[in-house]
């Protein structure tokens, strides 16, 4: 038997055409930590000292003796979003896409990590209407077809206005089409992230969304099960 | 939190709309809506609250309050806006020992009371959001809650010792080894008895400074109202969120009271509850309200914020006048207090804890005026970004390695034994992190060996690229390590495997034009990607994007598959597409995969070797049934003239 081309992994795949199309608009992509402090998981992104994600039930800790200050798995990839402010200046537009990780029983759509596509875009005079227009571009380009987005109401630390946000492929006969499907949560970045980032929110102003990569592909490509994406099954590999 | 679209109307009135038309104005301005049904004839509509509104909507006033804010009309009946005319009583004394664990504690006294069964609407209503009806008193004091988000508890007041004509509440922190009885939880029989770390906040007896209660968390039995109670006083507290969260969460516990003050409802809530219930028991279990005591020793008030109009619209997108704000802004009913050219000065109505800053009003103004009115703007294309190293090489890497027939796999981070142990886990066996993908990839070569034939491959070849974690004298480290692994035979590592890596190694370093340290363990080599980044030629562009073709994923089966190998010998002229159409039809639709493996030509006949993979998604197969499936498949090959080597 002949050796065929390999395949590379959906995750893989996903993130790299995520960053061709954010890299088109200008999106710079970023990285940091898996191992991160409390104090960029948390403090930085505004959530409140005794707020309930810090609780074990939600975070892994890192043993006291093994570190200098309280560390974690990053929750998500929110704290990319406070190092990218310090080191650089509006404007900025950057994505993360990275591991995260989250205490939680696993099943079918549901893993304790799992892949995230933070986005943030900091600028003078950037409001929602800028996150929507992007989004759009976005969801058009990775489903390959027109694509309306909405908002609803939602709430999270470091946003506020914080939104969810709903996606609608306008045409094409995929599964997916025709109807609203809610994907992730964004909205204006909370002024409390932007002046602990050392940028004036009387001055910028900026959007930031997060979405999880798994859902995308479960969404993509027809995956019924979020923990085939962790297995190294090449039966579930191979098909991609 | 579940609401009784019938309750609705007690405070909006004919201005009520449908249970769908609630579940619109909900979901598109408030709160995402996660039901509606039908119980015992009421329509109950679950309503995922925020949780900067779990301090005024975990209740039906506010999530009336809520619908008359969206439906700009003012509430029918609203009993946060009655006055407030409750007697004193000095039979009661309240000794609040920790004011900023317990910053407001009121009791009532209401004597000459019937016990019994509640009123079926009541009994109805409760029902509904699927709680259990005990007597009119207790069940006062869960209907007061749901109404309007302030737990209660009512006490027997002849069980309540009494010290010179007094009953003595007193609320203090416990102390360590210090134990306290708590009703026994739903589905339990008895009562549960605590032991105390000293975080928590009690309710004692003042008299006897026995523990009644775990403060904010959950009552016990003592002075418990029971069939023939009398009198009764009647508690209602504001105790601090996050000692009644850590308590909670550490007892295990979480009750309806208890997500209540975790979320901080207004202070201010106490005497309106006090009125409501009082009114209540009077009506529905008799008596005579005697008096009450109010202890409040902090009063928090909301702040006066000032939004800047132009502010506004630029977060939102949207243009709004001056005007326009402040018309929304009244009808949640805040308060405008002055106004100036470009902004005005706003204070949100008292039970509205949550807003603080001008970004809250902003909020509040695009929600209820609508996020539909926000219009897209097209990002620019903006070419010429700064390029990620790490993306950029890793992704090099993966397409010469897919090249050479490697595939790549991601595994989990979490191990069994390895240097990182963390402190919570999900799992015994995953409470490490990996400090090599070594291990891993180890399993994967293990694993998918026995997929060869079903998946066409002559031997197993994959990668991984991935963060590893390990110590450093003062913390943690990461780095991004790259691992290959090789296995071509299956009872495992074979000197073969070596060749094909060693290939590979040197493909990913002549992709990033440096040498890598290669740490190899049977035919498995992993690198530090980490070290060398740095030193790497700067890419200045991703290069040429090439979209694959889009995939649609098929579940895998979980049953094992069977191979069975079959060469024939065919005369000129016969196609291997003809062939293979032949071999498909006639072993059936549990043929998953048909190989051709071996093709020779001697004597103007060609054999070609054809390796035919069975599998179903119901069953393992057995030897016996593959055997069926072949004898159809030598049945043509017989009547074709094919000849089986």
């Amino acid at each position: 038997m002949q050796v065929e081309k390999g395949h590379q992994h959906p995750l893989t795949q996903m993130i790299a055409e995520i960053n061709q199309i954010f890299s088109e608009i200008g999106f710079v992509f970023a990285s940091g930590p898996e191992a991160e402090t409390e104090v960029y998981n948390f403090d930085k992104l505004n959530v409140a000292k005794d707020h309930p994600s810090r609780d074990m039930q939600d975070t892994f800790w890192f043993k006291g003796k093994d570190v200098s200050e309280p560390m974690v798995l990053r929750t998500h990839t929110s704290p990319v979003q406070a190092r990218y402010m310090e080191a650089h200046q509006p404007p900025i537009r950057m994505i993360v896409p990275g591991k995260v990780f989250r205490n939680e029983a696993t099943d079918a759509t549901h893993e304790a990590q799992f892949y995230q596509l933070e986005g943030l875009h900091i600028d003078k005079g950037v409001h929602l209407g800028h996150l929507k227009g992007t989004l759009e571009y976005f969801f058009s380009k990775f489903f390959s077809g027109r694509t309306e987005v909405r908002f609803r109401p939602s709430f999270f630390p470091f946003v506020e206005p914080g939104v969810e946000v709903d996606m609608k492929l306008l045409d094409g006969t995929s599964k997916l089409a025709g109807k609203w499907i809610e994907v992730m949560g964004a909205g204006m970045v909370h002024p409390n992230v932007l002046k602990g980032c050392g940028i004036d929110p009387t001055v910028y102003s900026g959007y930031a969304f997060g979405i999880g990569i798994d859902r995308l592909g479960v969404m993509k490509y027809g995956v019924e099960d979020v923990r085939d994406f962790y297995t190294g099954d090449l039966r579930f590999v191979n098909q991609f | 939190m579940k609401i009784v679209h019938s309750w609705l109307k007690d405070y909006l009135g004919d201005a009520l709309p449908t249970p769908e038309k609630v579940e619109e104005l909900l979901t598109f301005h408030s709160f995402e809506v996660d039901g509606v049904e039908e119980i015992d004839g009421e329509v109950v509509i679950d309503v995922d609250v925020l949780p900067n509104r779990s301090s005024d909507c975990l209740c039906h006033r506010g999530v009336a309050r809520e619908l008359a804010s969206l439906l700009s009309v003012p509430l029918q009946h609203d009993p946060l806006t009655q006055k407030v005319e409750l007697a004193y009583t000095d039979k009661i004394a309240i000794t609040i020992q920790n004011v900023a664990a317990c910053p407001r504690f009121s009791a009532s006294l209401i004597t000459g009371v019937t016990v019994g069964a509640s009123p079926l609407w009541l009994q109805s209503r409760l029902r509904a959001l699927g709680v259990r009806s005990i007597n009119n008193i207790v069940d006062a004091t869960n209907y007061v809650m749901y109404a309007l988000g302030e737990p209660m508890h009512a006490y027997d007041a002849d069980l309540f010792k009494q010290v010179d004509g007094k009953w003595n509440f007193t609320i203090r922190d416990a102390r360590v080894g210090e134990t306290v009885s708590l009703l026994a939880e739903g589905g339990k029989d008895e009562d549960r008895v605590v032991e105390l770390v000293g975080t928590e906040l009690l309710i004692v007896d003042g008299a006897t400074d026995t523990p009644i209660g775990l403060a904010g968390v959950k009552g016990g039995r003592y002075a418990g109202v029971h069939a023939g109670t009398k009198n009764i006083i009647i508690e209602a507290a504001h105790f601090h969120p996050t000692t009644t969260r850590k308590t909670a969460r550490r007892l295990g516990i979480v009750i309806d009271a208890s997500k209540r003050f975790e979320n901080e409802p207004t202070r201010e809530l106490i005497p309106y509850a006090q009125v409501e219930i009082i009114k209540l028991i009077t009506d529905i279990a008799g008596g005579t309200f005697e008096g009450w005591v109010d202890e409040y020793k902090e009063v928090k008030e909301n702040p006066e914020v000032t939004v800047p109009v132009d502010q506004v619209n630029a977060l939102l997108g949207v243009s709004l006048t001056a005007s326009e704000m402040e018309g929304i802004l009244s009808r949640i009913g805040a308060h405008i207090l002055s106004t100036s050219s470009g902004s005005f000065t706003v204070v949100g109505p008292f039970e509205r804890t949550d807003l603080v800053i001008a970004e809250d009003f902003i909020e509040e103004i695009g929600r209820i005026y609508g996020l539909h009115h926000v219009a897209s703007v097209a990002p620019e294309i903006l070419p010429g970004v700064a390029v990620d190293v790490r993306q950029f090489y890793t992704e090099a890497l993966r397409q010469e390695l897919i090249q050479s027939g490697f595939s790549e796999v991601i595994t989990s981070s979490f191990t069994n034994k390895d240097v990182i142990q963390l402190q919570n886990s999900l799992a015994s066996d995953k409470s490490y992190l990996r400090s090599t993908l070594k291990k891993n990839l180890h399993k994967v070569l293990d694993a998918n060996f026995t997929h060869t034939d079903l998946l066409g491959m002559p031997d197993v070849r994959v990668f991984e690229i991935g963060t590893v974690f390990d110590k450093t004298e003062t913390s943690v480290s990461e780095h991004t390590s790259i691992t290959l692994g090789v296995r071509t035979k299956g009872n495992g590592y074979n000197p073969k495997d070596d060749v094909i890596l060693k290939k590979a190694c040197a493909t990913v370093e002549q992709v990033l034009g440096v040498a890598l340290q290669w740490d190899e363990d049977k035919g498995v080599a992993e690198a530090n990607l980490s070290a060398v980044l740095s030193t790497l030629i700067k890419p200045t562009s991703y290069g040429e994007y090439i979209a694959k073709p889009a995939a649609t994923y098929r579940s895998v089966s979980v049953y094992p598959a069977m191979s069975r190998d079959v060469a024939l010998w065919v005369g000129e002229g016969e196609l291997v597409y003809d062939i293979e159409s032949k071999i498909r039809h006639a072993a059936g639709d549990l043929l998953v995969r048909l190989d051709l493996f071996d093709t020779f030509t001697k004597d103007g006949r060609t054999s070609y070797a054809f390796r035919l993979v069975f599998q179903s998604f119901e069953k393992t197969l057995t030897d016996t049934e593959v055997t069926t499936y072949m004898d159809d498949v030598y049945k043509v090959v017989a009547e074709k003239g094919w000849e089986v080597r």
